[in-house]
């Protein structure tokens, strides 16, 4: 088994313009996918990220500090899973069908074992 | 570690954010006074959205509706920050600021003012309907388009035309005085029973936002039933009538969706639960000199209730309560249901010679029912090709999916075909 990190990103704003009984039943399918993986013992972590940030540059004692550019991005990190898989193949399984791909894209990163 | 609880699923209750949505809605609105309705729904419907965007993650808190309620609190203070007309009034806001209090009594008054706002008398009805779904319903414009077959556009515009008259009139959300409150509480009453007819009519059908005006009707009355201002015999004759109804939903159509006619229906599958609630809101509505339709109507489905078999229905009693009916609200649609009651005591003919008696009726001329309780009656005599005709004619009219299949299985049971030229 490894570890692959889920990322999810979008606008936040997908649902935005839905009624709360549609967004109830989009919140249901994303529980019901947390669930699932839980129950099997797959995942390992989940965190979700407020959305101000700063973005640190500068080396040599020039460092220069901004509020994230993240109003602006259209792919805003909103959260992220950490899963267990025996393969890319499986971890892509998992997300056939992910409510999030809707709302955004996800990206899967095998967590590097040294 | 914030993985997702092992109740999560289980604790997003059925329709949490749509009832939470009005509970909030009407809560701010009625802290932030009429006139910022729009500000209020805006907050709420961002706290929904942070829901979605949150709880994915984080697990759905111990305590869903009272988080909801913070995030709406917060988000509707930011925006009135952002508001330079409001800014002045912040501190104060801030200051008066209700800790989220989601006990049921203090959700059930915001509830109740915010209903009586909505069906305020010289609102237009149609703006009474959409407002209430819209904001204490907490339903989207596009269900209600779909609950009423009209166009989202349109439910738009009278919904912006209704909250411009709220704020031109100043209509408070508040609990109208004793002195009138009888004129504001049977606006209220009506609209609820129309969101009722137009649910049932559609249950069991494809149409499910449509068949959910039932429910929330039946919320809506029971926050009323509840309420000390409220708790009149009307509210509570009101109650009963569409509890009972209810109770047989869930013998109304066969598993394949069709509907069944009353003396079909299983009465095994009738919900004994809600008919014990039915009775006992009834018995409460009898409790003053008053009487409205909603008692009549009430005991009319009271009587089919407790017979314990389709033979042992009290006919005689039912067409006796539609003759008290009749009296405290005359109507074509009744005289038609009269009609149908007496069939029952006295012979098909006695009512096929009723029917005809309304037939011109204009209120009647689109209504489907007409024709086929003429198909029904005229089966029963054994006229088959007279059966058909009235059929065919029903099927001309509109009415919904399961109740067109219907209309064509009784067709099929007079040997004819919807397609069939009468002459």
């Amino acid at each position: 088994m490894a570890k692959f990190l889920v990322v999810a990103r979008g606008t936040g704003q997908a649902y935005a313009n839905r009624s709360p009984q549609e967004m109830q039943q989009v919140l249901q399918k994303y529980m019901a996918w947390t669930a699932g993986l839980r129950d099997a013992g797959r995942m390992l972590h989940a965190e979700r990220l407020k959305t101000d940030g700063r973005v640190v540059r500068g080396a040599a004692g020039k460092m220069t500090v901004t509020d994230g550019p993240f109003a602006e991005s259209k792919e805003v990190v909103g959260g992220f899973w950490l899963l267990e898989a025996t393969s890319y193949d499986e971890v892509l399984a998992f997300l056939k069908d992910h409510p999030h791909l809707e709302a955004g894209s996800l990206e899967v990163r095998q967590i590097w074992d040294m | 570690m914030n993985v997702a609880a092992p109740s999560d699923v289980d604790a997003l209750v059925e329709h949490l954010f749509r009832h939470s949505a009005g509970q909030m809605v009407s809560r701010l609105a009625r802290w932030l006074g009429s006139a910022r309705l729009d500000l209020a729904e805006e907050a709420v419907q961002d706290a929904l959205v942070r829901a979605l965007q949150a709880w994915p993650f984080a697990g759905v808190p111990a305590e869903p509706r009272a988080w909801l309620f913070q995030v709406a609190r917060h988000r509707a203070l930011d925006l009135i920050r952002r508001d330079v007309a409001l800014r002045g009034k912040l501190d104060i806001l801030e200051r008066e600021t209700p800790e989220a209090d989601v006990r049921e009594q203090a959700l059930g008054d915001d509830e109740l003012a915010m209903m009586f706002m909505c069906c305020h008398p010289s609102l237009p009805y149609a703006g009474r309907v959409a407002l209430t779904l819209k904001t204490v319903g907490g339903f989207g414009v596009g269900e209600i388009a779909a609950a009423f077959l009209a166009e989202p556009d349109a439910i738009a515009q009278r919904l912006v035309r209704a909250k411009r008259q709220i704020r031109e009139q100043e209509i408070a959300i508040e609990i109208p005085l004793p002195g009138e409150l009888g004129a504001r509480l049977e606006s209220v009453l009506d609209v609820l029973y129309l969101f009722f007819n137009e649910g049932y009519a559609a249950h069991g059908g494809e149409n499910l936002v449509r068949a959910d005006l039932c429910g929330e009707a039946i919320r809506l009355a029971g926050i009323l039933a509840r309420n000390p201002a409220t708790d009149l015999p009307a509210v509570h004759a009101l109650l009963a009538l569409m509890l009972l109804q209810a109770s047989r939903l869930p013998a109304r159509v066969d598993d394949a969706g069709d509907l069944l006619l009353l003396s079909e229906q299983d009465r095994a599958r009738w919900d004994h639960e809600l008919i014990a609630e039915g009775l006992d809101h009834l018995e409460r509505a009898a409790s003053g000199n008053e009487v409205t339709p909603y008692h009549a109507e009430a005991a009319i489905a009271a009587v089919h209730a407790v017979a314990h078999d389709q033979a042992s229905i009290d006919w005689p009693h039912i067409v006796r309560l539609y003759d008290d009916l009749l009296a405290l609200k005359p109507s074509p649609v009744v005289e038609l249901n009269r009609a149908i009651a007496l069939a029952m005591v006295e012979g098909p003919a006695a009512g096929i010679a009723a029917i005809e008696r309304i037939e011109a009726d204009p209120v009647l001329a689109r209504y489907y029912l007409l024709p086929a309780a003429l198909g029904g009656l005229w089966l029963k005599q054994g006229d088959l090709t007279r059966a058909a005709q009235h059929y065919r004619e029903a099927l001309t009219r509109s009415c919904s999916a399961p109740e067109r299949r219907f209309l064509e299985k009784q067709l099929a049971r007079c040997g004819g075909t919807s397609l069939e030229r009468h002459t």
